[in-house]
């Protein structure tokens, strides 16, 4: 086993302390949504009337985004779009880790070539969203630094994977390859490897770490509180079923 | 002081609805007429803005974080996507970017981001901000300019409530002293003499004397509204304006005509005279409960075995949402009906059961439509399946009436637009907002009147009525148009 490099021993205690300051972020704001009691009902209506069919409402806006479908097309479009395709890259980096081996199957080019596509797609959607903020006069006046800080975050996340495989040579990105999976298994299992030394890579790489740190404290957090909604998520049911909750104290409604 | 009616500004109506550019402080000059002193003192809040008050404030914050959900994520959630930009009426009419939903949320985010959030310590960049006399001033002028309808959170992608954040704002300006008098001063009506407009016991049976003659020199039928009589079937509460107010008592003739011709037994109280509850407008769950608890207090004593809600928007929202929750559980009641049931409901059953029977060609002078009222469309139901609010007035009035037409698509049932007075915005000082919100609805008006000759404009809400009756004439319409679903059974309803 080669002996560890500084790059590999800083970037390592990095990534364990995002990911630690990730992990009791999303668990600290998810206990925080759900232990906060809810006075009394206010479903949207016309709203489903059983618990069941409530969560579907939910899996709907999840899933199609239903409420901005009526509200905004460009909007929705470019919406979906971004998180289709930023959701399928996620899904092909841990997939890849488990097909990369050697010989190489024979798909495997195409499977490349998806993951391309989506981080084109993920890009140009990226600009349109940073572009309505720029050109829409409404939504530039609500923008605030943080929602084109998330914009340009990702989109650098997004050009500096693609520049990986457009920037360096093939036989550069197989070096890189390499050593990744190795490193990897390594944060699983604690069998150290060194990280892999290319700079744009390691950019890629310092950017994704700089967004899973961010999450906790930002509104990405959406993607958790939407599950707690109270318009959403709450059955149209108050007369059939009593509602009360003894912590909620007598406050605000 | 009263404006004189040169003074407002009233839009032109070309029956489109479009989306203006924003004009910053636009309306930053409408202000509501503070709270009187024993009106704060009788809510349990206090008189005026004391030493401290930041502390207090911050700290009742921190309290309705800690015990309400919605509020606690709306405030994390938002992603300013802008969806609900260009949905609010209030912006539409008045082109003031604080009335986005989400920039009037803001004023509340930024506060919040300050003292509860990290983003706090990065100040100007993460646009956080200190909660000063001036962010005061700006949620004293901008959260009531919110009417509640919650139509942005029907448009918003996580369903964010802009209702419950302006509640929660009027609960810690109320807390500290800075409240409102129009809501305040009725709130403290209802403790002292049990509805809205201040109508004692005695006045009250004086007015359903006069209406028991009138509906008798109407129908030559002996119709009796009975008050505070124990051991009737029904409780009826209607909204106080019922009793008083024009067009508003037409319906109350109505459903005394749909009691009589069925023969239940009801009666009104003298003690539970409004179905209206303003706690619900300031976001006080302590004063909404004791407004709420009336009613049931009434239905125990009295021995009613069920109690029906008349025609008002919020009230029906608190009743149908709050009551069992606040009040409950019903079990001194009739399990087998709805408690509390709407009005409308309970007529169509009828109806429909053939115990009463319905001309129609009674309103063939009328060409009717239909105006969903916020809080029954978005938050509340009527009947056994989702939507029954939407279906259930339409069934009625077209029961009622042969010719109903529809307002504009995508302005209708769920995507309703406030009539621009609601959640304690229907005072006289705030007149200009009122127009300005009342404006994408009339730009409906028109289209309807033009396109259909539609005379009739039916609501179930005191609140719309009143703001509609003072908004068409400034508008160019005809008053006598606002009427009540039940004014058109009162017509048609073969005695």
């Amino acid at each position: 086993m080669t002996p560890l490099n500084l790059t590999t021993a800083i970037f390592l205690f990095f990534t364990y302390a995002v990911g630690v300051i990730f992990i009791i972020g999303v668990v600290l704001r998810i206990y925080q949504y759900a232990a906060t009691p809810q006075p009394v009902k206010i479903p949207l209506t016309p709203a489903p009337l059983t618990k069941g069919g409530a969560f579907a409402r939910i899996l709907g806006e999840v899933f199609f985004f239903k409420s901005l479908f009526k509200s905004n097309k460009p909007t929705w479009v470019f919406g979906y779009l971004f998180h289709i395709s930023f959701f399928i890259l996620i899904f092909l980096h841990f997939l890849r880790h488990f097909i990369y081996s050697n010989p190489l199957p024979w798909w495997y080019s195409i499977f490349v070539n998806i993951g391309i596509i989506c981080g084109i797609v993920m890009v140009l959607s990226l600009f349109l969203l940073l572009m309505r903020r720029v050109v829409v006069e409404r939504v530039k006046f609500i923008s605030l630094f943080q929602d084109y800080l998330i914009l340009i975050l990702l989109m650098l996340i997004g050009l500096a994977g693609l520049s990986l495989n457009y920037v360096l040579t093939p036989a550069a990105l197989t070096v890189v390859d390499n050593q990744l999976d190795p490193y990897m298994n390594g944060l699983l299992t604690f069998q150290f490897t060194n990280i892999p030394s290319n700079p744009l890579f390691l950019i890629h790489y310092t950017l994704v770490m700089l967004l899973i740190l961010y999450i906790p404290f930002s509104k990405v957090m959406h993607f958790v509180g939407i599950f707690f909604s109270p318009t959403r998520i709450m059955a149209d049911n108050p007369e059939e079923e009593r509602y009360y909750k003894p912590n909620a104290k007598d406050l605000s409604i | 002081m009263a404006k004189s009616k040169d003074k407002y500004k009233v839009p032109v109506l070309d029956g489109k609805i479009s989306i203006p550019r924003i004009v910053p402080g636009a309306f930053a000059y409408e202000h509501m007429i503070e709270a009187q002193k024993d009106d704060m003192e009788a809510l349990d809040f206090p008189a005026k803005l004391q030493d401290g008050w930041k502390e207090k404030a911050i700290g009742v914050f921190k309290e309705i974080l800690d015990h309400n959900k919605a509020v606690r994520d709306y405030m994390d959630i938002c992603v300013r996507c802008g969806a609900c930009t260009d949905k609010c009426q209030f912006f539409l009419g008045t082109a003031d970017p604080n009335n986005m939903p989400v920039q009037r949320q803001e004023l509340m985010r930024k506060v919040y981001r300050y003292y509860f959030t990290p983003a706090g310590f990065f100040k100007n960049l993460s646009n956080s901000q200190e909660l000063t006399e001036e962010v005061l001033k700006d949620w004293y002028t901008y959260f009531w300019q919110c009417s509640e309808c919650r139509r942005c959170s029907l448009y918003c992608p996580y369903g964010i409530d802009t209702a419950e954040i302006t509640m929660a704002a009027r609960q810690i300006m109320d807390s500290i002293g800075i409240g409102q008098k129009y809501t305040t001063e009725i709130i403290h009506k209802v403790f002292k003499i049990g509805n809205n407009i201040g109508i004692p016991p005695a006045a009250l049976r004086n007015t359903l004397d006069d209406l028991e003659e009138e509906i008798n020199e109407e129908t030559g039928k002996d119709v009796k509204i009975p008050m505070d009589v124990e051991g009737a079937e029904v409780l009826l509460v209607p909204p106080s304006a019922d009793f008083f107010a024009m067009p508003h008592m037409e319906s109350l003739k109505g459903y005394a005509k749909v009691f009589h011709k069925s023969g239940i037994s009801y009666t009104v109280s003298s003690y539970a005279s409004e179905a209206g509850n303003f706690g619900k407008f300031i976001g006080s769950y302590k004063n909404t409960k004791e407004i709420n608890k009336r009613i049931w207090d009434e239905a125990k004593r009295l021995k009613v075995k069920r109690v029906v809600i008349g025609e008002c928007g919020h009230a029906w929202r608190a009743a149908y949402n709050y009551s069992n929750t606040m009040n409950g559980p019903f079990n001194f009641l009739d399990s087998r009906y709805k408690q509390p049931a709407h009005i409308c409901d309970f007529t169509l059953g009828l109806v429909k059961d053939g115990v009463i029977k319905l001309d129609p060609s009674a309103n063939d002078d009328k060409v009717v439509t239909f105006h969903d009222s916020c809080n029954v469309a978005r938050g509340s139901r009527m009947g056994d399946v989702p939507g029954g609010q939407l279906t259930i007035p339409r069934e009625l009035i077209k029961a009622a009436a042969n010719h109903f037409v529809e307002l504009r698509e995508g302005t209708t049932k769920e995507n309703t637009y406030c009539c621009g007075g609601g959640g304690g915005l229907l005072t006289e000082e705030v007149m200009n907002v009122r127009i300005a919100g009342a404006m994408p609805r009339m730009q409906t008006v028109k289209e309807a009147v033009d396109n259909h000759k539609v005379n009739y404009y039916a609501l179930i809400c005191a609140i719309c009525k009143t703001q509609f009756t003072k908004i068409f004439p400034l508008y160019g319409f005809d008053a006598e148009m606002v009427g009540g679903i039940h004014q058109l059974v009162s017509n048609a309803i073969i005695m």
